[in-house]
Parts: C-alpha cells; structure tokens; sequence
C-alpha cells in the first residue's frame, strides 16, 4: 500500500514538473479564427486598411523588417542591417534562399523594385511617402541593399515593418488583390467571398521550423454575439478581432476557453473640432479634459478592459510618455476653466458617433453624461461609415465625434493642419520635425516625448483610452499574441497543444 | 401565351430601366468616398486620387451611367471593388447560398401552414383553432432574428447539434452545406408560416361556404375529398400570390438572417456591400433583385392557371 503510494506521488510530481517545463511546439492542426471586417482586397501595397494586414501581415507577406510582440524591430526579410553614423544610410543583409510561393527568388533586386514601386509617379500604395524619402538604392550583390535616405527619417524603419511595405514578387504581382503571393509562413488557398480566407503552411519557408500549423482559415463574422456563439459551438477556435468586452468575463469562466487581454496600437479618441467655436478654445478642451473620468469610461464602456492614455500614443509603442495625469478627473475645476472660457452655464454641443464601433457609440453616451454634468449638453447623432468618412472626416462638419485610429505611429496626423480636428500649432509642428530628424535614440525619446506632452496640454482631442487588443480562444491554442504592438494577427508561432 | 410573354418582357425591360435610374442616383448622392474606404483614414490625398480615376469615379454621372449600363448590355461584368472579382461570379455564388434557403423557407412555411390553415378552418372557434391561431399571433409579432438566435443558443451551443453559422460550400461538404441552411430556413420558414397559416384559414373558411362544397357534400362525397379536391384548390389562390412576394422577399431580402448565420448570400452581399460603398456590386443585385421579384412573379401567375383552370394566361 504505503509502496503504491509512493509511485502515485512520483508519478505525479513528475507530471507537475513536465507542466512546468518549458514545453517543444507541436506541429500540425488547422486554426480557424475569427475576425469582424472582410478585407476590401488581399494587398497590403495597395490600401492602408488595417482589416488587410490583420488577415495577410506576417502570414503571407513579409517585409525587411518585422515588429515583435513587445514592439520592437526585429530582422524579418533582412536578416540584419546597420545605419551609418549620419542616420541616412541603411545597409540591409538580406536573408539567403528565400523563395516567394510562386518559386521566384527574394533578393536585392527584387527589393529595391518594391520600393521603386512604392515611391513611383501614380503608385497606389497608401503611403508612398514612406518610399520617397529614400534617394539611393543600391545592390551590390544580391544579398545586401544599400538605401540612403534624402534627409533623416526617425521612423524609416518602423515603416519599413509596415503593411504598406511588405515584398511583392516582380512577376506574380498583378494578381495580389484577388490572389496573393508572398514569402511568408503561410501561402494563400482560397477566398470565399463574405466567408473566409484559407491559407496553407508554406513548406519551403526560409525558416524551416516554422509554422507550427498546416492550415489557418479567417472566417469573418461581425455581429459579437456571433462571434461568441460560433467559438462555444466549436465552429471557430479563436476570436481574434474585435471581440466585445462585455462577452469576455463570461467566456473567461467557461474552462474550455481562455480570454487574453493586452494592449493594441488603437487609441481612441473624442475627436474634437479645434476650428469651430468654443472647442477652438484650449480652456473649454482642457475643460472637457478634467471632466471626463476615464476609468469609468473604460469601465462602463469596455468592460474594465484597456489602458488609459493621456495623449495620442500607445504604451506600447517605444518613446512613450506616461501623461495620463495630466488632466485628473475634477468636475469642479473643470467648471472653474469653462467660466474662465466665457461660458459659466456651459453649452450646447453635437457628437457625431460612427454606427460601425459599438464602443464608440456607449462611450459617446457615457461622456455625454459627464459633460452633461458639468453643463455641456451633448446632443448624440449616430451616422454609417461612409457617412463619417465624407462629412466628418473629409469635410469636417462636426464639432465632436469619437473614434479609434489603429496605426501606431501616427503623431503625425497632428502636424497636418487640415486633418479633420484641425489643430494648428507651429510647436508641435516644429518639435515633430525634430523628432523626426533625431538620428539617436536619447533623441528621438526626447522630441516624440516632446510631440506627447504639446497634444496633451492643447487637449486636442479627447484622448480616452486604449482599445484593448481582446482574444479569446480555446484552452489547448498555445503561443497566440496577447497584445497586438501592431497590425497583424500573427500565427506563424502558434500551435496546438493537445 | 407569346403575347403574355411579350408583355411581362416589356415590363420587365422599363421596370429595369427605373430601377437602374434609381439606383445609381441614388448611389451617386450618397456620402461616402469608396476610395476613402478602400485606403482608410490616413491615406495620402495623391493616393486617393489615383484610386478614384482607377474606379472610374472621376468621370461626370452620365458617364459613369453610360459605362455601367453599356458594360451591362454587352455582357461584360463589372469588378467587385471590394472582392476583385466580377460581380456576376459573386451573384452566382451567393445565390447557392440563398436560392435553396430562400426554396427551403418557403418549404418549411408551405408544410407547417397548409396542415395548420386548414385544420384551424375546419375546427372553427374550437380549443384547436384559437390555440393554432395563438401560436400564429405569437409568430408574428417574432422578429426572425431573434428566433434565429434561439435556434442558436439552443440547438447549437446548448445541444450542439448544428454549426453556430458560416457555410462550408456544396462542392467541399454538402451535407453540411444542406445543414448550414437548415436553421436560418426554419427561423424564416415558421415566421412565414404564420401569415400563411392565417390566410389558408380565412380563405379554406371562405371556400367551404361556398355552394358548390354543399352540393359535394351533399352528393355524399368524403370529408377529406371535399377539402382536399375541391376546397383547398381554389382556397390556395390568394395563399400563392403571397406566397410569390415572400419567395421574392426571401431571395432579396434575407440580409438580417444571414447576418445572424453568417452566411455568404446575397443578402450579406448587398448589405456589405453598401457599407464599404463597392456600388459595382449594389448596383447589379439591385437590378438583379429587381429582376427576380418580376419573374417570381410571372411563375406565380402561371401557377394560378395550373390551379384555377378558370384563369387563362392572356
């Protein structure tokens, strides 16, 4: 008896230990995942939409440089690269034997023909700035490129980790819209229109470890509560975007399943008109900016899921300053600034919420509350997508709307003084270029922290938190991403572990 | 017949061309830039111009009519904006999800409501009648949504015996193809049922007071032969023709249901579609749907001839 005993706890010491190691991949098994938004065509060259880089970024496509799940650069199609002393000359060692799915060859050439096709006159790709800034490009042999960049550019590589930079085969790229070919981890299958799109390890990846997984299906559901009843029923094995916050405990509960929280690129914001009267105004901003209480927000609005911010940059991201103090939730100050503003009683004010987020329409009722309460009294107007885009985005007929903008890296869009909240200020514009032209990165910390702290004081725009990066999945799924640092949803590492 | 024929095509041509007016005035006002959708917020202003002169969006409204209307004549099938591929392809694939549920639908409410209409008309103001008609009451006042979800939590993430939604394609798997349609068909079919089953009464309750049912009756015939021969046939005349308009509804119309399932249809199709602004495709499947209701139509009213032979197709 006492001898049986003994083996029983061996025997399960020894199983909590092999818990406890750090366990070896497995290979093999499909994953199907869900995402809300059918990309609008499968080229990353070709659109800035973030729901195309979530279905081909880093699964299909691949560029000279990748970002990792803490942020960072890290060598993707480059296997290394150096930067010469003046910040303008960037030598890229390319990865050997890379292949694109259709056979042809990954090499200097082919390259330097994506970028040229990136900067060229009538290009379609969304950011052809990206791509013009570069002067030279040389390749002295088919493993190094050699760019040297017209002025400095602090934010050359992150671009290069871009959707909007990845690597297209010179001959099988007419096709990519409808049929992509790329280097990545997986190679595309099929696209069942306003169903799905199925991909297939790639045998012949450059890194013959990876993926773990032989199939990855994207299926596109867009009602939450869809979503939820698809994964419970076993239809897919892990949502992946947007998943509702308000669903996440209860699937948190529910052992089959495991829910990760972590922080995304998307800072969400109440945009702000900063041409219309009285939001031209910094007091009454920095007035709307004490009266809005952003843990309730994010409480009441996300469920308790995402981060606060006080100004347009996500934690995430490198160079981040933390001004979430800045402006602390006090109604009385807050009424205290409005008075010095000229307007003691408050005002009346219109929100305009775009219908395709519903957190942007529960926050917009929740701030409408606390503004009220300080008397600005918010009229709601819930308008379609398209709608948003012409009338709020293009000609800036509104005075608040709320929304979140998913790049990282997009600061810039306050130096543009016809951007749709129309802040105009030769400060920021002149700490931007600066930080732009930081060639160090004490630098760089300094005029991005900079470029923060002048938004944050203006109060801009309502910055209220950041969209949480939510998935839930089953419990055996191992290795999926908890915070999406940027726009992909990333399966080369992950597997299956049962 | 050839006369009759010729006339629907008439209406059918004019009732195309108001629609296509319709449509693409509609369309042509209504804000939202397809190009600023495709390229998203942060887009360069160069970039977006290249995009709107590639869609064609550049040129005056007659001649963006002009070019979508000769394409349509000449057979030539716009590009989705969105999908990259020709609309007509998506038409054909979406129809395969939403010919046989929309053929199922009316299956599911032909079987459920007939049996119940009658069998409510013979028991008049009986328990039976009041409790079917009850139920009929209840299903109308249902938005099929809200059954379709039921249907969902119960028979898929309670029981487990159906998918959540999503449609695997016939050629992959058609027996999961066929069951994929089964419940959004059973949430549109009962919703249906419920109007159809209050009209097979009202109507069978109409019929059997007819004189020549007496005389049936009287000529000492059997209770199921004078329901069945001779009351039903010409009870089912007014069943049909709202039959016919459900039949055109369910093959435009079931956007919200297949939103629910997820379903690849044509529902979903159009519904995207005008969100992400793609008006190639809004376009073509309104005139499509425009299309289908019309010849849905003139099948109906060959039908009444099959039924009733007092109707003659002239």
């Amino acid at each position: 008896m006492k001898k049986a005993m003994v083996i029983v706890l061996v025997m399960l010491v020894a199983a909590s230990l092999s818990w406890a190691a750090v366990e070896t991949p497995k290979k093999g098994g499909s994953l199907v995942l869900c995402v809300g938004d059918e990309p609008p065509g499968l080229d990353p060259t070709a659109s800035a939409s973030a729901a195309i880089d979530r279905v081909v970024y880093a699964n299909i496509f691949e560029g000279l440089v990748k970002v990792d799940r803490d942020g960072k650069l890290v060598p993707g199609l480059a296997a290394k690269w150096e930067v010469s002393a003046d910040a303008k000359v960037y030598t890229f060692q390319l990865r050997k034997g890379v292949a694109f799915h259709n056979g042809e060859p990954f090499n200097a050439q082919a390259a330097k023909w994506n970028l040229e096709r990136g900067a060229a006159e009538g290009t379609k790709n969304a950011h052809p700035e990206f791509f013009r800034i570069i002067e030279k490009i040389e390749t002295p042999d088919d493993a190094t490129l050699r760019l040297t960049l017209k002025e400095v550019d602090a934010l050359f590589l992150f671009r290069m980790a871009e959707g909007d930079s990845v690597m297209l085969p010179m001959k099988g790229f007419e096709n990519t819209a409808a049929a992509p070919i790329g280097t990545g981890p997986f190679r595309f299958l099929e696209w069942k229109r306003g169903d799905s799109v199925s991909m297939e390890r790639n045998p012949a990846y450059w890194n013959p470890q990876l993926p773990y997984l032989d199939k990855v299906t994207f299926r596109f559901i867009k009602d939450p509560s869809a979503q939820v009843a698809a994964l419970r029923a076993g239809d897919v094995d892990l949502i992946g975007w947007l998943l509702a916050p308000e669903l996440a405990k209860e699937i948190g509960k529910d052992k089959r399943f495991k829910v990760l929280s972590g922080a995304s690129t998307s800072e969400v914001v109440m945009s702000t008109n900063n041409k219309v009267k009285p939001f031209d105004n910094q007091l009454v901003r920095q007035a709307m900016a004490h009266a809005i209480d952003r843990k309730a927000v994010i409480e009441l609005v996300m469920s308790g899921y995402g981060t606060i911010i006080g100004s347009h940059w996500p934690p995430v991201t490198p160079y981040y300053k933390d001004l979430t103090g800045r402006f602390p939730y006090d109604p009385k100050k807050a009424k205290e600034l409005l008075a010095k503003a000229g307007y003691p009683n408050g005002f009346d004010a219109t929100i305009k919420l775009p219908a395709i987020y519903p957190y942007s329409q529960r926050a917009g009722e929740v701030i409408a509350d606390m503004l009220g309460q300080v008397g600005i009294k918010l009229k709601i107007e819930i308008v379609e997508w398209g709608f948003w885009l012409d009338r709020i985005f293009k000609q800036k007929e509104f005075e608040l709307s709320m929304i979140g903008h998913a790049e990282a890296w997009d600061i810039g869009i306050y130096a543009n003084p016809n951007y749709y909240f129309q802040y105009d200020s030769q400060e920021f514009r002149d700490a931007y270029a600066k930080a732009l032209k930081a060639a160090t990165e004490g630098e760089k910390a300094k005029w991005f922290g900079r470029c923060q702290e002048i938004i944050a004081e203006d109060a801009v725009n309502g910055f209220l938190f950041l969209a949480p990066a939510l998935s839930a999945m089953k419990a055996e799924l191992t290795n999926w991403w908890q915070d999406y640092p940027t726009i992909a949803l990333d399966c080369t590492q992950v597997w299956w572990n049962k | 017949m050839l006369r009759y024929l010729a006339k629907k095509l008439i209406t059918l041509v004019a009732l195309l061309f108001f629609v296509s007016i319709t449509v693409f005035a509609v369309l042509f006002v209504l804000p939202g830039d397809p190009a600023q959708i495709i390229l998203g917020i942060n887009a360069t202003p160069e970039a977006l111009a290249a995009l709107r002169a590639d869609l064609g969006l550049d040129k005056s409204f007659w001649g963006q009519y002009r070019e979508w209307v000769g394409n349509l004549l000449a057979g030539r099938s716009h590009h989705s904006i969105h999908y990259k591929m020709p609309v007509f392809d998506l038409i054909v694939d979406s129809l395969a999800v939403t010919g046989p549920m929309a053929l199922m639908a009316m299956g599911f409410a032909v079987l459920i409501s007939l049996p119940l209409g009658i069998y409510a008309a013979r028991n008049q103001n009986r328990h039976g009648d009041v409790t079917v008609m009850f139920f009929t009451q209840l299903g109308l006042a249902t938005p099929e949504f809200w059954f379709g979800i039921l249907l969902i939590l119960l028979l898929s993430v309670q029981l487990g015996w159906f998918s959540a939604g999503g449609f695997p394609g016939w050629a992959a798997d058609p027996i999961g193809a066929f069951k994929a349609l089964l419940l959004p068909a059973f949430a549109l079919g009962v919703i249906r049922a419920a109007i159809l089953t209050r009209l097979t009464r009202s109507s069978m309750l109409e019929v059997l007071r007819e004189d020549y049912v007496r005389t049936a009756r009287a000529k000492g015939l059997r209770e199921r032969s004078v329901i069945y021969v001779h009351a039903l046939r010409n009870a089912l005349i007014p069943v049909l023709t709202i039959m016919g308009l459900q039949l055109g509804q369910l093959l435009a119309g079931a956007i919200i249901i297949e939103n629910v399932y997820f379903l690849p249809g044509l529902g979903r199709l159009v519904f995207n579609a005008i969100g992400q602004r793609d008006l190639p495709v809004v376009r073509d499947i309104v005139l499509f749907m425009a299309a289908a209701v019309v010849v849905v139509n003139f099948v109906i009213d060959v039908a009444y001839a099959y039924v009733d032979p007092r109707i003659k197709i002239n």
